[in-house]
């Protein structure tokens, strides 16, 4: 059972990530940055815990809070620009991210051991959930809480009228800009809310394998982050999870049985799901057929 | 149309994840191992190696009759293995997986930056009620960054202690050549276990053997151009040159050094390079180049386990060659705990496995006897190899002073 | 560090910009003619290169059959990557094609790692025995110098093909104009795929030259080439093959001299840097025109 909890923290805390990415990708910028806000989120939550004995979830939110307030000062300039300069733009902020954790060194004698990231050897023994007794299944409730939490308030975030604000830029920012709609301010929000979350999933991501290093959050972690909602689809949060589950569930875990033919699958399954679905796995008309099956059944309950 | 082929895709995949095997234990009491490491990305070398010396090592048991269990019947060894991608968070979600099954030990993994967090959730001491890490013993035949098995009474390695074998070799070289006088180091910056390897370990007892270290050039895991590191070495004119890199940057210094001219009177490689990996990417510029290892076919014992190995269509080298070791000593311990194998002694089983690697002070190796240390780190017996025309030869056996 | 040293590193970091610029030059092209991105160019070059790779354990071949067989290959994969990410999915979807690109990375790179297990290869080399000493410790790479003229012969009959011939036109066409070029009878499907094919054999070319100046090839090269020819790119000005030349050398000087000056840690933040100043005072690139473009 212990597997399926782990499994089930895997894809919560990559839904997140995906969230984070979802919500800027609806105003129409492609953002590799969200490995960045990840790392961040993951280090600064992890020195909470380790280096200033903090409980988990203050923790959290500081590390949240930070990597949004870096995600805002970030896109008053990245947002200037946009679709491939952004992508490179943003995929250059988020290795320099990488690199300044490299660079970064600070650590104090904690009992007989030093503790605290040390550059390139990483930043091991952020054992808060099991020196605190959380079991596999607490942990993955935890994380799924979060994730219900992220996911709720972005689904509503998408019904209210700043849902169709983010989704007028990012069909069409000219006729978004006509009708009053302060673009920069748009934007800058959505990037801001995206590192917000980021945050929150690296925290996570941090006090899952106890042990961080620069490397984990290069350009494919950012790819990844992206990757989940294109795949799902924007039409809404749930795609994305779907994506998830597609990604992290089915092509590497659920193909574990084909040996060596799931590294190849691997690729080749997202160019063919990209081919199949280039709207996402969950587009309007998945939508639409949906809502029919769902008011059907519905309109058969009241008669 | 295209609904029904998500739904169905959905459906697949819910029951693939589901689907994760647990398969009940045969009549014939099996004892299963798992094995895990990286069989994809750039260090898919060495998950193939680690498989083929496996299966190699549980054939060769099987074919002696299998392992005397706790009630006196005989059971069958058999070993999986899974890919991790040398990726922390799988690695975690496999050792979790082979945790859920029914096999009584992991051997694994092959990269440092997964042993590492691996070894993070494990239970941390054993009996501590308060912890809820993972208890599964792990035995660890490649990651090599030092001092890791200290992370968790769970965790054990049989991998070679690079202190030890660098403080050895300097110090003889030292003997050997007491006209090479300084030293220049090469490192692979980015890396973990290089870039430990080079300053707590090349480093430090190299100056301790006696040599005056000049300094250091780095450069990255996927760096391309070396003009500038060789320069730097160029210029602090060492008679000798260490390079803690791995086979791809090794090869591009190494051509670079050619290129340059740099001809140090002696070349130190890092123990992972003494693979067959450095010798496929420039022989030709390794030539000479001197590495301590903890495995070569130099005994009766290496040269069948290396033989074995083949047949199985991996390579024994430092690393994979530990994995026959691990498979040997686990099964001697599986015999002398009793183990019952069968599902309600499943945790006990693991248990005991623990206890008896805990409690070995010394275990047979391929090489000669290996010690065993409080931490779970092993002491392995060494040799000094050097690349002669475009194979590891034997240097010199530190054991036959 | 002394003023020698300066002059030493931007000379070495100038003449292996010429890969850098390679790269670039596919990047640029495909986005001028697709107005897309195209993110497992570099590993089609990689691939080409292993290609001749491949063929070379089979049959030995000399080092300049070899670079032809890299650009074949790459030519080759070129028009694979075609056919898989951008025939198929419709141009409405530009982030599809841009994760499909992604997921080609991915599989290129994992082909490469099953049939090698991801060992360094040794890859052959022109001129790796010269090198041009001055003084005792400086000096100039025959095989960079080499790589470097090669380059600008490659980019030489490229823009030839561009601006003097009926497919460079109908490419340039396109690029332009994709309606009105339709309207004029040309296939702009026909004039992707060529466009493709073409990038892929310059990127061939360019992998083999990448792999020749290492002189080992491995899967690790993807990304890195990946990351430094997007910048180029953006340096350069998106669409701008001249551009993308001029940066692509632009880049390995900057990023050489930075490593001489504040060491390799470091050295790569400087060239995220470089890339925010242009973004930040010319976001158009380095020929940018007053008005810029998307």
């Amino acid at each position: 059972m212990d597997f399926y909890y782990g499994l089930l923290q895997i894809i919560g805390m990559h839904t997140i990530l995906g969230l984070s990415a979802y919500i800027v990708l609806l105003t129409g910028q492609v953002t590799l940055a969200q490995a960045g806000f990840f790392a961040i989120g993951a280090y600064i939550a992890g020195m909470l815990t380790v280096l200033a004995g903090w409980h988990l979830v203050p923790s959290m939110l500081v590390a949240a809070v930070v990597s949004g307030t870096v995600a805002c000062l970030v896109g008053f300039p990245a947002l200037r620009i946009k679709g491939l300069m952004l992508v490179v733009a943003t995929m250059a902020f988020g290795e320099a991210v990488r690199l300044f954790w490299f660079n970064f060194d600070y650590q104090r004698s904690k009992g007989e051991a030093l503790v605290g990231p040390l550059g390139g050897e990483g930043f091991k023994q952020i054992r808060y959930f099991p020196e605190n007794g959380w079991t596999t299944g607490e942990v993955a409730t935890f994380v799924w809480i979060w994730v219900a939490l992220i996911m709720a308030a972005l689904w509503w975030i998408d019904r209210s009228r700043a849902g169709a604000v983010l989704r007028a830029v990012g069909e069409d920012e000219l006729a978004a800009q006509s009708v009053g709609i302060n673009l920069t301010a748009v934007k800058v929000t959505a990037f801001a809310v995206g590192g917000f979350i980021a945050g929150i999933g690296g925290a996570i991501y941090a006090h899952y394998t106890t042990h961080i290093e620069h490397s984990n959050f290069g350009v494919i972690l950012a790819t990844f982050a992206i990757a989940y909602p294109i795949l799902g689809g924007l039409t809404n949060v749930v795609g994305t999870l779907l994506a998830v589950i597609f990604i992290q569930g089915f092509l590497v875990e659920g193909l574990r049985f084909l040996g060596d033919w799931r590294n190849l699958l691997f690729g080749a399954l997202i160019v063919l799901a990209m081919n199949v679905r280039p709207r996402g796995l969950i587009d309007e008309r998945a939508m639409l057929f949906l809502r029919r099956m769902f008011g059907l059944a519905k309109r058969g309950t009241n008669a | 149309m295209k609904l029904s082929k998500l739904l169905l895709t959905t459906a697949a995949a819910a029951l693939a994840v589901t689907g994760v095997s647990v398969s009940a234990f045969s009549a014939d009491r099996e004892v299963k191992i798992a094995g895990f490491g990286a069989k994809s990305g750039v260090v898919r070398s060495f998950g193939v190696n680690t498989e083929a010396v496996m299966k190699a090592a549980v054939k060769h048991i099987n074919d002696k009759g299998g392992i005397k269990l706790g009630d006196g019947t005989m059971g069958k060894l058999t070993a999986s293995f899974d890919d991790d991608r040398c990726n922390a968070e799988e690695g975690i979600s496999v050792l979790r997986r082979i945790a859920s099954t029914d096999a009584v030990v992991a051997v694994g993994p092959t990269c440092s930056n997964v042993a590492e967090p691996l070894f993070g959730i494990l239970q941390k001491k054993v009996d501590d009620a308060s912890d809820s890490g993972l208890q599964m013993p792990i035995f660890t035949d490649t990651a090599i960054k030092g001092g890791l098995a200290k992370i968790s009474q769970w965790a054990f390695r049989n991998v070679p202690n690079e202190t030890v074998m660098y403080q050895t070799m300097f110090k003889w070289l030292m003997g050997k050549h007491p006209g090479i006088k300084t030293i220049y180091g090469g490192v692979e910056e980015d890396f973990a276990h290089s870039r430990f390897t080079w300053y707590k370990v090349m480093k430090v007892r190299s100056a301790e053997a006696g040599y005056d270290v000049k300094g250091e050039s780095k450069w990255l895991l996927n760096d391309t151009n070396f003009t500038t590191q060789v320069r730097e070495m160029k210029k602090a004119k060492p008679d000798a040159i260490a390079i803690s890199a791995h086979p791809f940057t090794t090869c591009g210094v190494l051509k670079e050094m050619q290129r340059q001219r740099v001809k140090p009177k002696l070349l130190i490689g890092l123990t992972s390079s003494s693979s067959l990996e450095t010798l496929n990417g420039c022989a030709k510029q390794a030539e000479g180049i001197i590495i301590p290892t903890s495995f070569a076919p130099v005994t009766d014992d290496a040269r069948a386990a290396a033989a074995a190995t083949a047949e199985m269509g991996g390579s024994a080298d430092l690393h994979s060659a530990a994995a026959w070791e691990i498979v040997l000593i686990l099964a001697d311990v599986m015999e002398k705990q009793g183990i019952m194998a069968k599902p309600d002694t499943l945790q006990a089983d693991r248990r005991k496995i623990r206890d008896g690697l805990a409690s070995l002070k010394s275990t047979a190796g391929l090489l000669g006897k290996i010690k065993r240390t409080e931490e779970g780190e092993a002491t392995k017996p060494y040799l000094y190899v050097h690349a002669k025309t475009g194979e590891w030869a034997v240097l010199h056996d530190p054991s036959q002073q | 560090m002394d003023l020698v040293d300066f002059v030493q590193s931007i000379t070495d970091g100038l003449l292996f910009g010429a890969t850098y610029a390679l790269i670039g030059i596919g990047f640029t092209m495909i986005f001028g003619v697709m107005h897309k991105i195209n993110l497992a160019y570099a590993a089609t070059s990689i691939a080409g290169a292993y290609v001749s790779w491949a063929v070379g354990t089979l049959l030995p071949l000399p080092a300049l059959v070899t670079f032809v067989v890299a650009a074949i290959g790459g030519g080759i994969v070129g028009y694979l990557v075609y056919l898989c990410c951008f025939k198929f999915i419709p141009v409405t979807s530009p982030l599809a094609t841009l994760l499909g690109t992604v997921g080609m990375l991915i599989l290129i790179d994992e082909i490469i790692v099953h049939e090698t297990n991801g060992m360094p290869q040794p890859y052959p080399a022109l001129f790796d025995d010269v090198y041009f000493e001055i003084g005792e410790f400086y000096g100039i790479r025959g095989d960079l110098l080499f790589i470097f003229f090669l380059s600008l012969i490659a980019t030489a009959i490229l823009l030839y093909i561009l601006y003097r011939t009926k497919l460079g036109i109908a490419t340039r066409a396109v690029a332009q104009q994709p309606v009105a070029a339709q309207l004029c009878g040309i296939s702009i499907e026909r004039t992707n795929a060529s466009t493709f094919v073409i990038t892929g054999l310059l990127g061939g070319l360019a992998g083999a030259m990448i792999g020749a100046s290492v002189g080992v090839l491995s899967p690790l090269l993807t990304l890195p080439i990946t990351i430094k020819g997007l910048i180029v790119t953006v340096i350069g000005g998106l669409g701008s093959i001249p551009g993308a030349i001029i940066a692509g050398l632009l880049v390995g000087a900057f990023e050489n001299f930075f490593q001489a000056l504040r060491g390799v840690t470091e050295r790569d933040m400087y060239v995220m840097l470089l890339l925010f100043a242009f973004l930040t005072f010319r976001p158009g690139g380095i020929f940018s025109k007053t008005t810029s473009r998307d």
